[in-house]
This record gives C-alpha cells, structure tokens and sequence, in this order.
C-alpha cells in the first residue's frame, strides 16, 4: 500500500471519529443547556474547551450563547475542529484514496459533506430544529460506520483505518474523562450524584451501559472504571488500546520495516499501561497525571506511526 | 406542457444541420425518443433532469469553483436529451479515426527518429522547428510496439450539409472519457426501457480495454506487472476522472510524490518499502513530468522520470512530445501525412486551415476576419480563440496585431456552422451546438474506439464553443443499429 494512502485512511477515519464524538457531546451539551440546575457550570464548556482554541474569556462568553456555541463549534471556519473543518478534511482524505475506499464510503462522506455545506444549515442550527439536524448527523456518522464495516475489504487499508479511528477514539474518551474529572479536582471520593455524570456518559453512549452494570453508589469510581477499564464498553480506554492493538500488530507482521518493531514497542507500553492499571494504582499516582500521561503518549505514537509507515514527503 | 407539443415545437434552423430533425421532420433514429418522449409531460422530463443532477453531485462527480477561500461543487451541465449517432455513420466515423492515427503514429515515430517526412519535403522543418511541443529530449527513445499515441480523443463536427469533419486531434492527456461512461450509467437511471429498446452500442468495456492495453506496454516480463495512473492530485479538475479510471481499472492512483527515481528505474513509496513500477498511466503534462529535464520548479513531477523513460525502463503512457503532432499547425498537414505514410486517401476531412505565417494566406483571412476562427495553435480547452463572427471590433483589432507579432502560433479557419441537437433549457427544447469526442485506444493488436464518445453542448444560445472551461456541457451519446 502506497504511504500517502496509508497516511490518508488513517487521518480520514481520525477525522471522523472525531467529528463523531464531538456530535455526540453536543447533542448532550445542547440538551443540558435547557436543564437550568445543570446549565450552570458543564454545558458548552467542555466541548468548546476539547475542540477550540479560543481564550478562556472568550469561552466564558460564548459558553452562555446557546446560537453562538453551537455555530462556532459546528460551522466556523476559524475554528479548526468545527464539523464543518473536520468534515471537509476527511472529504480531502476520502478524494485521494478514492480509489482505494468502496464507493459506497465516498458517497456517505460525499454526502456529509454536501449536508454540512447546506446553505440553510446556518439557520436550521440556530432555530428550534437544531437538535434533528444534530441527530442527522449522527444518524449519518453512524451510516459512515455500518457502511464502511460492511462494504470495505479486510486487509492493509482496514487495518489503517481502524488504527486511525481507536487512536482518535482513545483520545476522546480521555479528553472528555479529563474535562469532567477537572471539574471536581480529579477527585474520586468527593461524592457527586450520577445526573452530574450523565451527560458525561451520554456523550460517550455508555449511560445505559453504566446503569445496567454498576451501582448507584461511588459514582466517581465507577464511571472512571467503565470509562477506563471496562473490557465491554467500545469507548473505553482499554477497548479502544486493545482494538487498536489488534490493527497495529497485523500492520507491523505485514509490513516489516525498520522501526516497526520500536514503533511496537512504544505502543506496548502504553498499551501495557491501561491493560493492568487498576483504580487503585490510578488513585496512588493521581488520576490528573494518569490521564495526560495516556495522551502524551498516544500522540507520541502517532507520530513515531507517521515516521515508520507514512513518510512519502 | 405534453411532451408532444414540445417536440413539435422544436425549431431548426435552414443552414443548420439538425441532428434530430430535418425538413421532413424527425429522424429514423429519432424516433424511439419522439415516441417516448411526447408520452411524457414537462414534468417529467424535468424531474428526470432534476434526478441527473442529484446523481451526479452526490457521486461526487463534481469540479469545485474556489472563492473566497471556500470551495463550492459544481456539476459539469448534463442534458437528458440523448445525442443519437446511426451504425453507419458511425462506421465511417471508425474507419476514419483509425486512418488517422495509423498515420499520426507513424509521423511520431518519423519525426523523433529518421524526420524521413521532412527530409522528402512533406512537412516543412522549419514547422516542426517552431513547434513549441517538439521535444528535442525525447529524440530517439524507442517506446513499446511503436505506439505514441495510446489514448487519443479525436474532435469531431458535423457542418451544414451532414458530413463530419475533423476539428482536432487531441493525442497528449485528452479527458472527459469518464463523462462518456457515467452519462450512459445515468442515462440508464433515467431512460431505463427507452435505452433497453433502442439498440444502443455498449461503452463500459473502455476501462479494460485500457487496462489490457496498459499491461502489455509494461517493459518487464513479468506475471503481475506494476501499472499506475499518475495523477497532479485533488485539485485538479479532472481529478474525478483520475480516481474514476483507477477504480475501474483497479490500479494504484498515484501523486509524483509517491514515486521515486533509482538506478533509472521508478518506484513507489509503500508502506512494505519501494516497489518497482513498469508502467504510468500519466495524466500530467509533459512539461511537469520531470524537473530534472523539464520545468525545474515543477512539483507535480517525478525528478528522473525521463531517464528511466529512456532506459526502457518504464513505459509512459501517452509517449512525451505528441504534442508535435496535434499542434493545430501541422494539423493541416495530417491529410498529406495519409498520403505520405499509407498511400491512402484521407476519410474524414480537415476543415480548410489558414497558416498565417503564410502572408497570402493571412491577407486573406485578415479581408475575411468576420467568418474566421483565429486559434492559437498550442492551446486547448478553447482558451486563446477568437470567433470573428461575435468578436468585436476592438477583439479582431487585437487579434491581428497578436497575429502579426508572432504569425507561427495562430492558425485560422472558416467558421463552420456546427450541428445541433435538442436541449432541455428553460422547459423547452431549444436546438444547441454539439461536437463529438470518441476514445480511441491504440495497443499491440490494433486501434478500438468504443461506439459513442462525448458529445459536448455548448449550451449558450447561438455559441459555437464547447468546451466545458467556456460553458459547455454533455450528453449521452448513442450508437444505434
């Protein structure tokens, strides 16, 4: 497989998966903002904080605009992660690799990006039909995933894609975890009820997951173990290192270049560093460090993987 | 509105060859269209326009216009309305693009090896001197079966008495193949019994007709040769077109990049490590293919492609330096060419071509500017040319001084009147200008030209110029037995 190709399906399935996750915050961050005991302090910051670069003050003013939020993170093009940025940059990936995706795939992110380029988006968005037009695209984001897993071929290109998009989900689920844990000085025995979660777990599509599973009670405890450890849910941390795991190991036995057995090695260790971590330990050395030190090295490794299977330039 | 008031409605002009219509009215090869047609109502024909679109924007078959820093995706205009083409003209058609390039290969060949046409005093050397497309750098490479020119995308028109001339040869990277095929696939979607009934000739094999020829070019002997489509990237208009015939063809659609240059072999970069490749499909110019030979600051390229080219090392496909050959100054001389090389006489005619380095001929055209195009013989896509019967005053002034300033690069011809065929344009049919563009494929057991081609419109009313850089837009185009 040709380096740009790999490097393209990577990025193109990291974009996605990011535009899918931050759909999924701000459907929750958009419904919380009409709950007036809530609206006080999680709704629009977390989103603006993960996916711009703006200032604090200027999240502090924007955070209280419902229109404003939600048309800076959706459709600003300064904004470098709105939908609209992240969708047009997978739409470039997509172009280069056209032939190398179904055209099925195309066509679905082809059409995303004709919907998020809708002239009547703008309005739509800041009138009361907002939240369909975020269900659509969510509705679409998950089209993109049902259509990639049953049109695309087994080999080379699944496996970059898959690697791109347990690498971005990775990311994800600690920047949400980190945002949320920060609220409450990554404490985990200051006890809070799990409305202050929910929207946490929503965001992550493990609310069911969590109400079914674990106890109503050490709620900061539990959502960290669901969100970290559990082997069952697809967000977390350990789920998506372990995916991904499986898709770096076929990528390295099919192609043995120098430094892929270093670039196995860095991944080992982090891998290794969710796989037998425990609450415990995470409490012992604090979760705060815990969690940056996930994403420095998860971002360390993507590029070591961009020095060992990209470098075409 | 019914659908038989609208084909009746339809005018033709006197002068005007129709392709649809004549003074005793429809065509034989009209009238499964006519028939199916006026059952239609206004309506449905505009919803089935209405669906043309929608196919094409959201299989991405789109060009993106850049302003304002943002993109916005158009569609190349297409017309539902079926241009309609019998099996005996066509017959001709073929007879007479194969003559043609039978010859135009051998005057390839000639000219970058033994320049026998010259030396026998054919072709005047000072023309081929002048050419801004002879490329001294290609002198004496021997290219695979002899071939040049292997995808050629021959011009055709039809004048005011129904005979088809030649308007010109496009034998470097011609495009819009890809058209070709997706408007018959959307013609399927929207006329589906009509086209079962018809008797249409089939064009979807052109892909594997490419990709048999592309295989055997390949200089290696060897079961799986590497065979990629070399592509300037996403940005380029045409780049539908690149990932389009990469797909169909299931080759590697590659950016010069990707590639690299070793020992006067090409690779491409992998992520297992280089893999050698034996043949490229290029759709870059010959100037941006190689810094190192040509334009230095080129990045689109690959930096000693051309000594690898010359080695034998790799097969480029189209061959460099054709360009020599479709200049639309020794176009004229393609007739003579026939002669020279075949002992034949030419099948499909030239239009009357004026050099103005000639001063006859130039003072001729200058009395006569009004009925004249005036073309810039290196150009393409319809840039650089002047129609002297819409031209203003101040654009023919301009035109004759440029012509004077440099009489080699401008050549000129009487305006033929070019056939039109009915458009779908603001609820009625309206009769629009066409010409034709059939692909022809030369590999080692002959010339094949799918039955068709691209018809292009010049949507414009009363506008001669096709080309899609100037307006234009594309029909189906239908073989019919």
């Amino acid at each position: 497989m040709l380096s740009r190709i790999a490097d393209s399906l990577y990025w193109l399935h990291r974009y996605m998966e990011r535009a899918d996750g931050m759909l999924r915050l701000m459907k929750t961050s958009y419904i919380l903002s009409f709950d007036k005991v809530q609206a006080s302090g999680m709704t629009w910051e977390p989103s603006l904080k993960i996916f711009t670069s703006l200032s604090k003050e200027e999240i502090e003013l924007l955070k209280k605009d419902n229109v404003a939020a939600l048309h800076y993170l959706f459709l600003e093009s300064k904004n470098h992660n709105s939908i609209k940025v992240i969708i047009t940059r997978a739409r470039e990936n997509a172009r280069g690799v056209q032939d190398q995706i179904t055209k099925e795939v195309w066509e679905q992110i082809n059409q995303m990006y004709h919907m998020v380029n809708n002239p009547s988006l703008k309005d739509i968005l800041a009138g009361p039909d907002a939240i369909i037009a975020i269900d659509n695209f969510i509705n679409s984001s998950d089209q993109f995933c049902g259509i990639t897993d049953s049109t695309m071929p087994r080999g080379q290109g699944w496996n970059y894609m898959n690697l791109g998009k347990y690498t971005e989900r990775c990311l994800l689920t600690a920047e949400f975890t980190h945002s949320f844990f920060k609220k409450i000085d990554f404490s985990l025995t200051e006890e809070h009820d799990i409305i202050y979660w929910r929207s946490l777990l929503l965001a992550l599509s493990g609310y069911e997951l969590h109400l079914k599973n674990y106890s109503n009670q050490d709620h900061n405890y539990n959502v960290l173990q669901q969100l970290a450890f559990d082997k069952n849910f697809p967000r977390s941390l350990y789920y998506s290192l372990d995916r991904a795991n499986k898709y770096l190991t076929d990528i390295a036995a099919s192609n043995p270049v120098d430094g892929s057995i270093h670039l196995l090695r860095t991944y080992g260790r982090l891998y290794s560093s969710v796989k037998f971590a425990d609450i415990e330990l995470v409490e012992r050395d604090g979760l705060e460090k815990y969690l940056i030190y996930v994403r420095k090295e998860l971002n360390e490794f993507s590029r070591e993987l961009g020095r060992t299977y990209f470098s075409y330039s | 509105m019914t659908g038989e008031t609208l084909f009746n409605q339809y005018p033709i002009a006197s002068h005007i060859w129709d392709e649809m219509k004549s003074a005793e009215g429809i065509r034989q090869q009209y009238h499964s269209i006519y028939d199916t047609g006026r059952q239609l109502h206004l309506d449905d024909l505009l919803q089935k326009h209405k669906l043309a679109g929608e196919l094409f924007m959201s299989q991405g078959i789109t060009f993106t216009v850049y302003s304002e820093n943002e993109g916005i995706e158009r569609i190349f205009p297409f017309d539902i309305i079926p241009r309609i083409i019998t099996g005996a003209e066509w017959d001709h058609i073929e007879k007479g693009i194969k003559q043609r390039l039978t010859a135009l290969n051998l005057f390839l060949k000639d000219i970058y090896n033994e320049q026998q046409i010259v030396k026998d005093g054919i072709i005047p050397a000072d023309l081929i001197a002048s050419c801004p497309h002879f490329t001294r750098e290609v002198f004496g490479i021997q290219v695979p079966f002899d071939i040049y020119v292997h995808i050629a995308g021959i011009d055709l028109i039809r004048g005011d008495d129904g005979t088809f001339y030649i308007l010109e040869d496009n034998l470097r990277t011609p495009s819009g193949v890809s058209y070709m095929l997706e408007n018959r696939e959307v013609t399927k979607r929207i006329f589906p019994n009509l086209l079962g009934e018809s008797n249409v000739r089939m064009v979807n094999n052109y892909p594997l007709l490419l990709h048999d020829n592309l295989i055997s070019f390949a200089p290696r002997q060897i079961a799986n040769p590497m065979v990629v489509l070399l592509t300037p990237g996403i940005y380029n208009s045409a780049y539908f077109e690149h990932t389009f015939l990469a797909r169909q063809m299931g080759i590697q659609l590659v950016e010069g990049r990707d590639l690299l240059v070793n020992d006067h072999k090409v690779y491409m970069k992998t992520t297992a490590g280089l893999r050698q490749v034996d043949v490229i499909y290029r759709r870059i110019d010959d100037e941006y293919l190689d810094p190192l030979v040509f334009k230095p600051d080129s990045a689109l390229g690959v930096p000693g492609l051309i000594s690898a080219y010359r080695k034998g090392n790799v097969a480029i496909v189209n061959a460099l330096g054709n360009g020599v050959a479709d200049d639309k100054a020794v176009y004229a001389f393609v007739p003579a060419m026939i002669k020279y090389y075949l002992n034949e006489e030419i099948i499909l005619p030239n239009i009357p071509t004026y050099h103005m380095n000639n001063v006859d001929e130039r003072n001729f055209v200058f009395d006569n500017m009004h009925k004249m195009v005036v073309k810039e013989t290196n150009q393409s896509g319809g840039y650089g040319m002047v129609m002297g019967n819409s031209a203003t005053d101040e654009q023919l002034k301009k035109a004759k001084e440029n012509i004077l300033a440099n009489p080699r690069n401008f050549i000129a011809q009487p305006i033929i009147q070019l056939s039109t065929v009915p458009c779908l344009i603001d609820g009625k049919l309206q009769p629009r200008h066409v010409d034709l563009r059939p692909y022809a494929l030369c590999g080692p057991n002959g010339i094949n030209i799918v039955p068709g081609g691209l018809t292009r419109v010049a949507l414009r009313e009363g506008s001669l110029v096709v080309n899609s850089s100037q307006g234009g837009g594309s029909k189906d185009t239908w073989v019919v037995d």
